[in-house]
C-alpha cells in the first residue's frame, strides 16, 4: 500500500473508487445533501494529508477512512451552527426539501439499510452510538439502562449487525 | 483463553466500527498479533463492512472531485514514482520501470527543468503585465471620449446662451414679461419678439416641470383671439417659436404634447401685454 507518496494518480483512484462509499455514510449521519457534500471534501481533505498516520497493521484502508468520514460527520452534527441551521428545519425532520436543501431519506443507504433491519432494541443503540456518536454513559443516562447492560446489548446488536450484513 | 469466545463477543465489530475504548482496543491488537484467527475475523468484519458500505451507495456532486484535485494541487507528489495499490476494488500493480542516467544528464535534465519552470513563471508575469496594460489603455481611451463627448454637449449649450444673449442686446427686441396670473403667482416666462423680422422667442425663467406627455404652448392674442404661436420644447435658453405678424399680448398654458388648436384656458399659466 504505497498510497501514501501521494501521487495525484493515486487520490484519484482513491477518490473513484470510495466517494461514494464515504458519501453514503456521511449522508447516514449528516442527512443534507448539501451539507454532506461539504463534510465529504473536508474527509477527503484530512485523508489525504494525514495518509501517513494510517498504520496498514491494524486494519484496511477503508475502514480508516470510514472512521475519519464518521467522526467528521459526527463533529458537524454536534457543532453549533449546524445544530442552529438544524433548528430551522425541526419541522421537515427527515425527508422533505426545505429552503434549497435536501433531507434525504438515508434509511435505505449504506450501513443504515443494514441497521434498519434489526430489532428495535437494537437499532435505538446502534443509531445513538454509531450514527450520532453517544458514548455509552450518555446512552445509558438518555435510556436509563445500567451502563453493564447498554455495553451488552450494544455487543449483541453489532453481532447481529454483522450476520444481517452477510445475509 | 478461549479465543472462540472472544472472537463471538462482539469486540471485534466494536473495534473496527470505532466504537470501542483505547484500552480493549489495544488489548484487541494485542492479541490479534498473537492470535491469527483474530486477525482473519477482523479482516472478515472489514471486508463485510466495506460490502456494506456500497449498498445503495449515493456518489457526490460531480463537481467535487476536480475541487479537491485544485484544493490539493500543492498536497500531490511532484515527481512521478511507482505507485502500488492493493484494495478490494482492484488488485492490480502498476509499476513503471526505473532508468538510471549518467550524472552529467541528471544535471542537464535537472538544469533544463529548472529554465523550463523560470521561463514558464516570466512568461506567466509578462502575460499579466500585458494584460493590465491593455486593460489600463482600453479604460483611458472609454475615459477620453467620455470626456470629449461632454465638452461637445457644453459647447453646443455655451453657443446657445451666447447666441440667446445675442437677442436679448437686440435693439429692435420687444421684451414681453409673462407674470404668472392668480395662484400661480411663483411662474414667470418671457417673450422676446423682434420687431423687424417678427420672430418670437421665449425664455421660460420659471415653469413647473411637467409630465411627459404634456407641453407648454405660447399663444399670442391677436384681437381678443388666441392664436398658437408654438410649443416649448428642449432648448437651452431662449426657444425660438413661430412667426408672429401681430399680437397684444402673450399666454403660456399646459396643453397635451404637440399643442392644441385652442387653448385649455383652466390650465392658463402665464400672460403678458405687450407693451
Amino acid at each position: 500500500m504505497l498510497l501514501k507518496q501521494r501521487h495525484q494518480f493515486a487520490f484519484s483512484y482513491l477518490y473513484d473508487n470510495y466517494s461514494s462509499a464515504l458519501q453514503s455514510i456521511i449522508l447516514n449521519i449528516v442527512p443534507d445533501y448539501d451539507q454532506s457534500a461539504d463534510v465529504l471534501q473536508e474527509v477527503f481533505v484530512k485523508i489525504w494529508k494525514q495518509i501517513e498516520t494510517y498504520d496498514e497493521t491494524k486494519g484496511r484502508l477503508f475502514t480508516w477512512m470510514l472512521n475519519v468520514a464518521r467522526n467528521a460527520s459526527i463533529d458537524t452534527v454536534r457543532s453549533k451552527a449546524w445544530q442552529n441551521s438544524k433548528q430551522n428545519n425541526e419541522l421537515t425532520e427527515t425527508n422533505f426539501s426545505a429552503a434549497g436543501s435536501v433531507q434525504m431519506n438515508v434509511d435505505q443507504i449504506g450501513l443504515r439499510k443494514i441497521v434498519h433491519q434489526l430489532k428495535d432494541e437494537h437499532k435505538i443503540l446502534v443509531e445513538l452510538s454509531y450514527f450520532k456518536g453517544y458514548t455509552q454513559d450518555e446512552i445509558s443516562k438518555m435510556l436509563d439502562i445500567p451502563l453493564g447492560t447498554v455495553k451488552t446489548r450494544l455487543r449483541t446488536a453489532l453481532i447481529h449487525l454483522r450476520q444481517t450484513i452477510k445475509q | 483463553m478461549n479465543v472462540q469466545a472472544y472472537i463471538e463477543s462482539g469486540v471485534i465489530e466494536s473495534y473496527v466500527l470505532g466504537m470501542i475504548d483505547m484500552q480493549d482496543a489495544s488489548e484487541l491488537q494485542g492479541l490479534s498479533n498473537q492470535y491469527p484467527e483474530i486477525r482473519r475475523d477482523i479482516e472478515k468484519f472489514e471486508y463485510l463492512l466495506e460490502k456494506a458500505s456500497f449498498i445503495n451507495a449515493i456518489g457526490p456532486p460531480p463537481a467535487l472531485k476536480e475541487k479537491l484535485i485544485l484544493a490539493l494541487q500543492d498536497d500531490f507528489a511532484k515527481e512521478e514514482r511507482v505507485i502500488k495499490l492493493n484494495t478490494v476494488a482492484s488488485n492490480e500493480n502498476y509499476t513503471a520501470p526505473v532508468k538510471t542516467m549518467a550524472p552529467w544528464t541528471r544535471y542537464m535534465a535537472a538544469a533544463s527543468v529548472v529554465l523550463l519552470i523560470a521561463s514558464a513563471a516570466l512568461n506567466y508575469y509578462l502575460y499579466n503585465q500585458i494584460k493590465t496594460s491593455d486593460r489600463k489603455y482600453a479604460d483611458l481611451v472609454k475615459e477620453n471620449s467620455t470626456v470629449t463627448a461632454d465638452n461637445r454637449v457644453y459647447q453646443t449649450k455655451m453657443l446657445d446662451i451666447y447666441n440667446g444673449m445675442q437677442l436679448m442686446s437686440n435693439p429692435s427686441m420687444i421684451k414681453v414679461v409673462m407674470p404668472g396670473i392668480k395662484g400661480k403667482e411663483e411662474d414667470l416666462a418671457t417673450v422676446f419678439w423682434d420687431s423687424k423680422t417678427k420672430d418670437v422667442y421665449l425664455l421660460a425663467n420659471k415653469l413647473p416641470q411637467v409630465s411627459d406627455d404634456k407641453q407648454y404652448q405660447l399663444w399670442a392674442l391677436v384681437d381678443g383671439k388666441p392664436v398658437d404661436a408654438g410649443v416649448l420644447g428642449e432648448c437651452n435658453g431662449l426657444c425660438k417659436l413661430k412667426n408672429i405678424q401681430k399680437a397684444q399680448a402673450f399666454a403660456i398654458t399646459l396643453e397635451k404634447k404637440g399643442g392644441s388648436i385652442a387653448p385649455d384656458l383652466t390650465q392658463l399659466h402665464v400672460l403678458g401685454k405687450v407693451v
